[in-house]
């Protein structure tokens, strides 16, 4: 009897949850028709997204701006925005491969669990060329390194417009019918994008073959792009914070060099980057790496206008005291 | 005056002066003929006048025009110029075909293939200290605590497969093996079909190398079995809720099971007799920073002791997280995890009511660096007498599974056990950990005692993500 009385239980509570699951779907339905769904796992993604899809998408970014991208929780509420995504946009390279590929999974959503499927679009696939390629055997006594090469590859601007091209025909592709749309909102971008990286170029060539010290191997790009020389790294190997001995070693090879700058991401530890700055006369910038990676930073080009400015005006007061 | 002078001046004479003067009288005030000669002029000047206006209107328009459309022309070169460099900049940078870059990656269809060690030393002050859980540290000394190998990948567009093996020395057990679907369901579901950790609780879910502690929590390992992982077919709803909820319903054969609280009936054909277990899940993302996941979960089925004698477990869970992520704190956190769990089990003799909780506190206070605090214990209001002191202690009860009598497994609880635990874990990566622990075992049935624990973890190979 009781057995029964249990089963009974169990059985109307099911039948509840279906019906209001049947409810719930009904309403989500009507409005699932208006607008792509794009979720991108880090928001400068997000930022190209809106340049090309302006108000025909629903972009949502998972990680936060002023987060370290490489260590995000694997929360249940981004199972959510998964699960009704249209388009799922990420860095790749294995930069989210701590917490992503779980959360792809838990979607429950074809769109996206299949790597070739429209809906799932790995973005280092559209750049003309990934750095730091290992071209030997690597293995983890090199440290957290990155076996396809290096993630970070949005700090180079001109990589802006490959990944901006690649969203738009992605785009073009599950939403035909704007298809003249994104073409006209690329061409701006790209146009605006343009004339802004002459405008940056211009402001950085005084400061060609600069020599910097990083915290993390994540401005390969950008130095690659505006010239400058990393001599260092605050990490002794990738995503292993650096010893006392190893700071100090550090400090003697920068005082021999002639380094002006020491950058680090604002989700470091900032004491012993400023330290190390201190010790050998180089300027210490915290800068953020991702759109929203500080208030105020909303677009692709606050970043760099920010990142640019930052630099550029760090390196003209550089020894002025 | 001045006409005469006029005329002096231009040369003329005395009699044409009257005459120019008559002339000119007569012009004077002659209306009609100051309209004749002069008026008629002025119109046709005026006209002319007008004519020109016009006709410079007209040029200073087609001149308008003309530079309008100069202006189109050039503003239209520009935007083919700028065109022409968007089209540029967009095939510069438009990926070259590379036919070394997938050659570099190792294609393979291979599983992902990982295998984690767990070594412990521990030290006891008692000689026999109580057995909990089959992988915790049994003795004083070193042993191999547990080697998990898992194979993962997946199997096509519709299924994943991930199998997870656990070894000891003498000892090896299929941890887990099942498939998960991939595709888009009705109603949201996803299914898992296999051998699985049920979706009982949170702890249950957790492999040992992702767990916090060295040994495994009261109320698991007694009523759970250090994990409940029974070859079943789980059908996991994501309910459309602006919050996320999860609802799990699972069946199960409970053959083979580790735990004393399931096991098979006699009676084999009885399909009510199986392992149903129930889980609801929410998740609230309070604030960026704050996470709260709130749980109930329910598991009924035959225990074995006798024809249709069933137990019921039901379970609470709570998981409370703050990261604050803003700038270089971001790798500081705090997480609480706390579970309760209430057995009810017939059995020939009667029914046993058992309870049991658990609640750690773990505080990330640098990247590498974790410190924690756990509190677990047991109770039940019908006590087991130990085996050995079973002699003469009528009030007491005692419960063996039929099947295993021989090996003397034990339903229900000996009586109460308090326990603490504190610990430290240093990870130099995420692939590494060593972890240092301090435990006080206080059960009401025995003497009390600590137990020091050091553990090792290594880890190679691609390991799956941990869920939250």
């Amino acid at each position: 009897m009781k057995l029964y009385k249990i089963f009974q239980s169990v059985a109307l509570s099911i039948c509840f949850a279906l019906l209001t699951m049947t409810f719930f779907l009904f309403v989500s339905a009507e409005d699932a028709l208006a607008k792509v769904r794009v979720v991108t796992s880090v928001p400068t993604l997000a930022a190209i997204a809106k340049e090309i899809g302006g108000d025909k998408l629903e972009v949502e970014g998972l990680a936060k701006g002023y987060q370290d991208p490489h260590f995000v929780d694997a929360k249940p509420s981004y199972v959510l925005l998964l699960n009704k995504a249209d388009l799922l946009l990420y860095t790749g390279l294995d930069l989210e491969i701590g917490w992503l590929p779980v959360l792809i999974t838990g979607s429950r959503n074809s769109k996206i669990t299949s790597i070739n499927a429209p809906g799932n679009l790995n973005s280092s696939t559209l750049i003309p060329i990934v750095l730091e390629v290992p071209t030997v055997r690597v293995d983890r006594s090199m440290g957290d390194v990155h076996p396809l090469g290096n993630p970070h590859y949005m700090l180079d601007p001109r990589n802006g417009i490959s990944v901006a091209k690649g969203i738009a025909d992605r785009l073009k592709e599950i939403d035909p019918e704007n298809a003249s749309y994104y073409d006209e909102r690329l061409k701006d971008f790209v146009k605006r994008l343009s004339a802004k990286i002459k405008e940056w170029d211009e402001k950085l060539v005084p400061y060609k073959g600069t020599e910097v010290v990083t915290y993390h191997k994540s401005w390969v790009y950008f130095s690659d792009w505006a010239g400058f020389k990393e001599v260092g790294y605050i990490e002794p190997k990738p995503g292993i914070p650096p010893s006392p001995s190893y700071v100090a070693e550090l400090i003697r090879k920068m005082k021999e060099m002639n380094v002006k700058l020491v950058i680090a991401e604002s989700y470091y530890p900032q004491k012993t980057p400023a330290l190390i700055a201190e010790k050998t006369g180089a300027s210490f910038l915290a800068l953020p790496s991702q759109v929203g990676g500080r208030e105020g930073i909303n677009t692709y080009f606050d970043l760099f206008d920010a990142i640019v400015g930052e630099i550029t005006s760090k390196l003209a007061n550089h020894g002025k005291g | 005056m001045k006409i005469r002078v006029a005329a002096g001046y231009l040369g003329v004479t005395n009699i044409n002066r009257r005459i120019i003067l008559f002339v000119f009288a007569f012009l004077f005030f002659s209306p009609s003929v100051y309209k004749e000669v002069w008026g008629d002029e002025s119109d046709e000047i005026k006209k002319q006048m007008q004519e020109l206006r016009q006709q410079m209107e007209s040029m200073q328009k087609k001149l308008q025009e003309l530079e309008e459309k100069n202006r189109k022309l050039e503003e239209e070169a520009q935007k083919q110029k700028e065109e022409k460099e968007v089209e540029k900049a967009l095939t510069e940078t438009a990926p070259p075909p590379q036919p070394g870059f997938l050659q570099k990656f190792v294609q393979s269809l291979n599983p992902d293939i990982s295998i984690i060690g767990i070594f412990s030393g521990a030290y006891f002050t008692t000689d026999d200290p109580i057995f909990h859980a089959e992988i915790d540290p049994e003795n004083t000394g070193i042993d191999l605590q547990e080697l998990e190998v898992a194979f993962q990948g997946v199997v096509d567009p519709y299924f994943r497969f991930d199998s997870f093996f656990a070894l000891q020395r003498d000892i090896f057990e299929i941890e887990e093996s099942y498939a998960t679907s991939l595709l888009t369901l009705p109603l949201n579901l996803q299914i898992r079909a296999g051998l699985m950790r049920s979706k009982f609780g949170r702890i249950n879910l957790q492999h040992r190398e992702f767990q916090d502690f060295v040994t495994l929590a009261l109320p698991a390992a007694y009523f759970l079995g250090e994990h409940l992982n029974p070859v079943g077919a789980e059908f996991n709803f994501l309910v459309p809720l602006p919050w996320y909820v999860e609802l799990s319903a699972s069946v199960n054969s409970p053959g083979g099971l580790e735990t004393t609280t399931f096991a098979p009936d006699e009676d084999a054909n009885n399909i009510g007799l199986l392992l149903y277990i129930f889980h609801i899940s929410n998740f609230f993302e309070v604030t960026d920073d704050f996470s709260l996941s709130l749980g109930g979960s329910f598991a009924t089925g035959s225990n074995g002791t006798g024809t249709e004698n069933r137990s019921n477990l039901y379970g609470a869970d709570l998981f409370a997280k703050y990261r604050p992520l803003k700038y270089s704190s971001s790798y500081q956190e705090v997480w609480l995890q706390s579970e309760f769990m209430y057995r009810q089990a017939e059995t020939p003799e009667k029914t046993l009511d058992d309870w049991g909780a658990y609640a750690q506190l773990i505080y990330r206070f640098a990247k590498r660096w974790n410190s924690g605090f756990r509190f677990d214990f047991v109770d039940t209001d019908d006590p087991v007498v130990p085996l050995a002191d079973d002699v003469g202690a009528e009030n007491l009860l005692r419960v063996i599974r039929q099947e295993v009598e021989e090996e003397e497994e034990i339903l229900g609880l000996l009586g109460k056990e308090l326990r603490y635990a504190f610990m430290l874990t240093f990870n130099p990566t995420e692939f590494s950990r060593i972890r240092l622990q301090y435990e006080f075992d206080d059960p009401d049935f025995r003497g009390s005692y600590s137990a020091f624990y050091i553990q090792f973890q290594y880890s190679l190979g691609p390991h799956g993500a941990h869920p939250f």
